[in-house]
């Protein structure tokens, strides 16, 4: 029986990994149970300068799910690489960069600022939808997913993940231009682009107008588009959307994820995640199974 | 800090769209005014938890009281929450209120009064002014429990028909000129936070407030929750849910 799971050289004890902007820098969630306990965390998503993030409300519930658009609020790479960085080296955990840019020079300038973290990997955030400039916009043609991927790609010594919007033409194009891009790995998927309308008042919910929607609601989006991406790249796929539960964990690995992310469960239970990476541990364990094993195993009907 | 599995004793109706909780904690932990409980809707239908302010505690019981306004799906499922049934509930969270001086002035307006009677409860040896404000008659809540506290009560609605015909800001200024207190505490919808803030009567004398936002995790870690303030001339976004959730009248963007 095996949970390890290995995503471009780095081991992750088990396939859990926290999704970036429902986790801050790990602090909070610390509180609740050991990090360690985690197969990685992905940091809030990083900008070279602070930056102030939208006007509230930045969130609101949808059935099964949840908007948000919270805006990329971040206290600067410089501060996360004094502060948050140097504390996260003492956990036992894989340490996943989260980083985003108005401009392909921001890209590569964070790209290489994170060469003196301690953070073990890069994410490249290329789909957040909730940003008026850069973010999304890079994350939408194959042709500049690719361009971003290989900037930083050159520049940053640690494998990086391009993480993937779903709000495109056909996500399995984006994954291959990824994967010729340079990427190590591919993320998805990001939040689905949408708009809760309070009726009474005719106007949409958040300050923001359109948010992304994550939580349960997006779950068989996200499989069916880590299904794809598996057939079309060669790279492994962190997979994420909805996850609740080991058995969604299960789902997300049989489709073709090496590992997952989990993202809005932990606002739902703030120890989400650690009870996921418990429950997939006892299921492994009881079944005698290596959890490689299942990733792509997914058998069509006929 | 852990996720707590509470028993429901009570959950009634209390005032128009209004209603009580009582909740039990095998170990309830040390409770300040001001701060607010995670309630986990039992159903999974709904992702985010619901923040309430902690109404009221027992220490001895081991219990809290929450009172809620039934606006929306969330609160319409926990309005349906039957006794004896268990809730998950993160406590206590965010920044209390703890008077430092002996003359309190404390306002509440509408269902902002239900953080009032816990600050009363964390520091019972104080002389406390409350000023409750209610749309009309049918949403009026707490007054007893505030007088039983010991508390001198005045109240107002909009129309008259409960207490005096007033807008509890206007109603709290004269009392602030009366009494001249040490300290205020106001929580309500954020114009009586504009009104409060325009009066004369309040300079000189801290003022605090309590801000509600839609909330994510309630812990500090998702930011989805954040305010404005005013802090050494700049602006920033801060967590309620951390940071605050109350704040000084001051530093707040209102």
């Amino acid at each position: 029986m095996n949970t390890a799971v290995e995503i471009a050289g780095v081991k992750f004890k088990n396939p859990i990994i926290t999704a970036s902007g429902t986790f801050g820098f790990g602090a909070e969630y610390g509180q609740f149970y050991p990090l360690s306990a985690l197969g990685g965390i992905c940091t809030k998503g990083l900008t070279i300068k602070p930056k102030q993030g939208n006007p509230p409300p930045r969130a609101t519930e949808v059935y099964g799910g949840m908007l948000n658009a919270v805006g990329l609020q971040n206290p600067g790479v410089e501060r996360f690489l004094e502060t948050d960085d140097k504390r996260l080296a003492q956990e036992d955990v894989v340490v996943i960069a989260n980083v985003a840019g108005a401009t392909l020079d921001d890209y590569i300038a964070i790209g290489e600022r994170i060469n003196d973290a301690h953070a073990q990997m890069v994410e490249l955030n290329i789909s957040c939808p909730n940003v008026k400039e850069g973010g999304m916009a890079f994350g939408v043609l194959p042709s500049s997913v690719e361009k971003v991927t290989a900037a930083v790609v050159k520049v940053c010594k640690k494998p990086v993940i391009t993480k993937l919007s779903p709000n495109v033409a056909c996500i399995a194009d984006n994954a291959r231009a990824a994967e010729a891009g340079g990427a190590a790995a591919v993320s998805l998927i990001n939040t689905l682009s949408g708009m809760a309308v309070d009726w009474r008042t005719r106007r949409p919910a958040l300050a923001n107008n359109n948010g992304g929607m994550s939580g349960p609601c997006v779950k068989p989006v996200a499989l069916k588009m880590v299904w794809d991406c598996f057939n079309a790249v060669g790279i492994p796929i962190i997979g994420l959307g909805g996850i609740a539960s080991y058995t969604d964990a299960l789902e997300f690995m049989i489709c073709g994820a090496r590992a997952v992310q989990v993202g809005t469960a932990n606002f739902t239970s703030p120890t989400a995640a650690y009870d996921i990476a418990r429950d997939l541990a006892d299921h492994v364990a009881q079944n005698d199974i290596d959890i490689n094993d299942l990733v792509g195993s997914l058998v069509l009907n006929g | 800090m852990k996720d707590r599995s509470a028993v429901v004793l009570a959950n009634e109706r209390v005032a128009d769209g209004v209603m009580k909780m009582t909740l039990y904690f095998e170990d309830l932990p040390p409770i300040e005014g001001g701060q607010f409980v995670h309630i986990r809707v039992p159903d999974g239908a709904h992702v985010l938890r619901r923040p309430f302010c902690i109404c009221d505690f027992d220490k001895k019981e081991r219990t809290i009281d929450v009172c809620y306004a039934v606006v929306g799906a969330g609160t319409a499922r926990l309005a349906e929450v039957e006794r004896m049934h268990r809730l998950d509930a993160l406590l206590p969270l965010g920044n209390g209120y703890a008077p430092k001086g002996d003359r309190i002035m404390l306002i509440g307006g509408g269902m902002g009064s239900a953080v009032l009677p816990a600050i009363i409860t964390a520091h019972p040896d104080r002389e406390y002014t409350v000023c409750l404000g209610f749309g009309d008659v049918s949403k009026v809540v707490l007054a007893d429990e505030l007088k039983a506290k010991g508390a001198k009560v005045i109240l107002a609605t909009d129309n008259g028909s409960a207490g005096e015909k007033g807008y509890v800001a206007d109603v709290a200024a004269r009392m602030i000129r009366q009494e001249k207190p040490d300290e205020i505490f106001c929580c309500g919808p954020e114009i009586i936070y504009k009104i409060l803030a325009q009066k004369s009567e309040i300079a000189g004398i801290p003022t605090k407030i309590s801000l509600e936002q839609r909330m994510g995790c309630g812990i500090g870690a998702c930011l989805v929750c954040n305010c404005k303030v005013r802090r050494a001339g700049v602006e920033e976004y801060v967590r309620v849910c951390k940071d605050g959730p109350v704040f000084d009248i001051t530093e707040v963007a209102l």
